[in-house]
């Protein structure tokens, strides 16, 4: 079998403090080569902190993190110094939300692409410039030659976004990391980056970890989905999976709030209550005081699995008892 | 319609962009917007961002004073034939940031309760009425009364600002982005909880948001708004099915299609919405449009029926050339 791309194991985050706040709680999952992995959750359910483990963008001093990480079999977790640099922009590359915020304000874009290419392939400054006329172009920014002394304040926010995706792609990194990097846009500009970067994956064959709370804008990108809840994935599989056949409570719950095949001006079968606050890692099933499922045995430590294939599975007590057939029938 | 119970003519707001003179730069927010809002209707609005949407919903409150037109209530203008104090008993308003509409001093229940002994309920009566709306909206009044807006969540906080919109037992409430900060559960539960209002006390919502599919939902008729202007509105329906403006076409188009086996294939729109500052002449659209053809750059289209109760501002509809 070939390596994965990336490998996590039983990662666990908590980030120290009073209280301390366990983020992340036992999460693990592979990615192979070319492949787009949909991590689906709310607000505080540990899906931004995932992401930025790989990149080892935590704060060090105040983070403890458990577990194993790897990206092409390198340990990242034990990556120091110019290795970690290296790591950063060269194998793996990260865009966000906000690309008011990512990309420096006082510098051009052209320049700052050009530092990214300098830093991790050596070449001339004339050369780099060339590599960013090119990466703007292939981002399919008008009059790339022109935007390329463009500061980010002179553009508009889907441009920005371009400009953040050509940065991020400029040294052909196998792993791109995308942290709800269409939430701020406009929906006639947020489907024109979808298509984008679906369209950049498939040409550089990279891996990418896609987060998002938009169950819709998931379904357009990934081959997988996992769906997170404070701080562990709760089930995972494919993406027509998920949609069509939800096995966890809470990814059902989600999908009816997301209006999938919601009748108009009906109720909607809404989740009651909000999700805990992580200053404890959480014992048996997390969703349970929100689940109309729940019984005594969600408590159960370690939570049985409802598994059907290798990345096809359901961590749900319920979940796992309907698998089971019923000695009733014949 | 004369049995309106909101409605807006002509409707006017530019705003101030530096310069002087003939170098003055205006952002037209809003300009020339008439609709009108049946009792017991809601109207949901939708555009891009910079498309007027809340400045709209701030017009129709009173909380901006238009350039030009008028809201009228019950076929009575605001402001002149209904005194605005009055006017806001009936027109209340909920907006996106939960946490900044309320007052970061005041307790829950006072916050209910502050409007109706502004307006002369005796303070016991208010808040005994505080206290019923906040169990009415899902917060136990004895548990959440006390509480300050930090010291709860975002989702609960948006329930005490239906709560205190419900407090002079309005005939409309504007909805401006109400749901949209909030996590797709919680969400899921206060739509609930509009919906249920709605049925109980008769009431009449516009709802605006970005999220079309929210917008379906709950909303009777659909208003599209872009750069200013309404370009469709229409029964929810008829607009989602069969839209009669290419931009609402597009809109619909760049939804997320939730069909992994039927994703989109193809942008419908290129590029980001031009700046509300100099729109583009003619019709606004037209530099997007896929369809713009001979009129579109020179004259502005107008409104034109093109179903029941359905309206469309499109040269596509009204023009015989664009059959060929």
């Amino acid at each position: 079998m070939t390596q994965p791309l990336v490998e996590v194991s039983d990662l666990t985050v908590t980030f120290q403090g009073t209280p301390p706040v366990h983020a992340v709680n036992g999460v693990s999952f592979t990615l192979a080569q070319g492949e787009v992995l949909g991590i689906l959750g709310e607000s505080g359910s540990g899906k931004s902190v995932t992401l930025k483990t790989l990149l080892r963008l935590l704060p060090e001093r105040r983070t403890r993190i458990g577990g194993k990480v790897a990206v092409e079999g390198r340990d990242v977790l034990a990556l120091e110094g110019r290795a970690l640099a290296d790591h950063r922009g060269g194998v793996v590359s990260m865009i966000f939300q906000d690309p008011g915020l990512a990309l420096d304000p006082v510098y051009t874009i052209g320049r700052q692409i050009a530092e990214t290419v300098i830093r991790h392939e050596g070449v001339s400054r004339s050369t780099a410039m060339a590599r960013a006329l090119e990466m703007l172009e292939l981002v399919r920014i008008p009059s790339a030659k022109r935007r390329l002394s463009n500061y980010p304040h002179e553009m508009s926010g889907g441009m920005r976004q371009r400009a953040m995706i050509a940065l991020a792609l400029a040294c052909k990194p196998k792993l791109l990391l995308a942290d709800e990097p269409t939430t701020a846009l406009d929906a006639t500009v947020q489907i024109q980056i979808l298509l984008l970067l679906r369209e950049l994956q498939r040409e550089m064959g990279m891996g990418v970890i896609f987060v998002t709370h938009d169950i819709g804008v998931a379904v357009e990108v990934s081959d997988k989905l996992a769906v997170m809840y404070a701080g562990s994935f709760v089930e995972t599989g494919s993406v027509a999976e998920i949609i069509r056949d939800a096995r966890h409570p809470y990814s059902q719950g989600l999908l009816a709030a997301n209006l999938v095949g919601a009748e108009p001006g009906a109720l909607l079968k809404a989740i009651p209550g909000a999700p805990p606050a992580l200053h404890a890692p959480p014992v048996g099933c997390a969703f349970a005081p929100r689940c109309e499922l729940a019984g005594p045995r969600c408590g159960a430590d370690p939570l049985p699995l409802w598994q059907a294939r290798g990345d096809r599975w359901a961590r749900c007590v319920a979940a796992a008892e309907a698998a089971v057939p019923s000695h009733a029938e014949p | 319609m004369s049995d309106a119970i909101l409605s807006a003519h002509n409707l006017v707001k530019h705003f101030n962009a530096g310069g002087w003179g003939a170098a003055r730069k205006v952002v037209r927010a809003v300009d020339d917007v008439s609709f009108d809002v049946a009792p017991g209707e809601t109207l949901g609005v939708v555009g891009e961002s910079g498309c007027g949407k809340s400045t709209t919903a701030r017009l129709l409150t009173h909380l901006l004073p238009s350039d030009r037109g008028e809201v009228r209530f019950r076929g009575r203008v605001a402001g002149t034939e209904v005194p605005l104090k009055e006017f806001r008993r009936h027109v209340q308003m909920v907006f996106q940031d939960s946490y900044a509409s309320l007052n970061p001093r005041m307790t829950m229940l006072d916050a209910v309760a502050f409007g109706p002994t502004v307006h002369g309920v005796d303070q016991p009566e208010a808040r005994r009425r505080a206290g019923a709306l906040l169990e009415r909206v899902g917060l136990d009044p004895a548990r959440f009364g006390p509480r300050y807006p930090h010291e709860i969540s975002g989702g609960q906080r948006q329930r005490v600002n239906i709560a205190r919109a419900l407090a002079f037992d309005p005939d409309v409430i504007v909805l401006d982005e109400a749901v949209s900060a909030l996590d797709k559960s919680v969400e899921a539960q206060v739509l609930n909880l509009l919906t249920e209002l709605r049925r109980e006390r008769g009431l009449t919502y516009i709802f605006i948001s970005h999220d079309l599919n929210v917008v379906r939902h709950i909303s009777d008729r659909v208003m599209v708004m872009y750069l200013g202007e309404v370009v469709e509105i229409g029964p929810t329906a008829d607009l989602y099915t069969a839209p009669r403006h290419p931009y609402t076409e597009a809109l619909l188009a760049a939804m997320p299609s939730l069909d992994p086996d039927r994703r989109t294939m193809e942008a419908p729109l290129q590029g980001d919405p031009p700046n509300p500052i100099d729109p583009p002449p003619g019709c606004r659209f037209h530099t997007r449009c896929a369809r713009a053809f001979g009129p579109c750059p020179g004259t502005a289209p107008v409104p034109a029926l093109v179903g029941r109760r359905h309206l469309a501002s499109c040269h596509l509809n009204t023009v015989k050339e664009a059959a060929e």
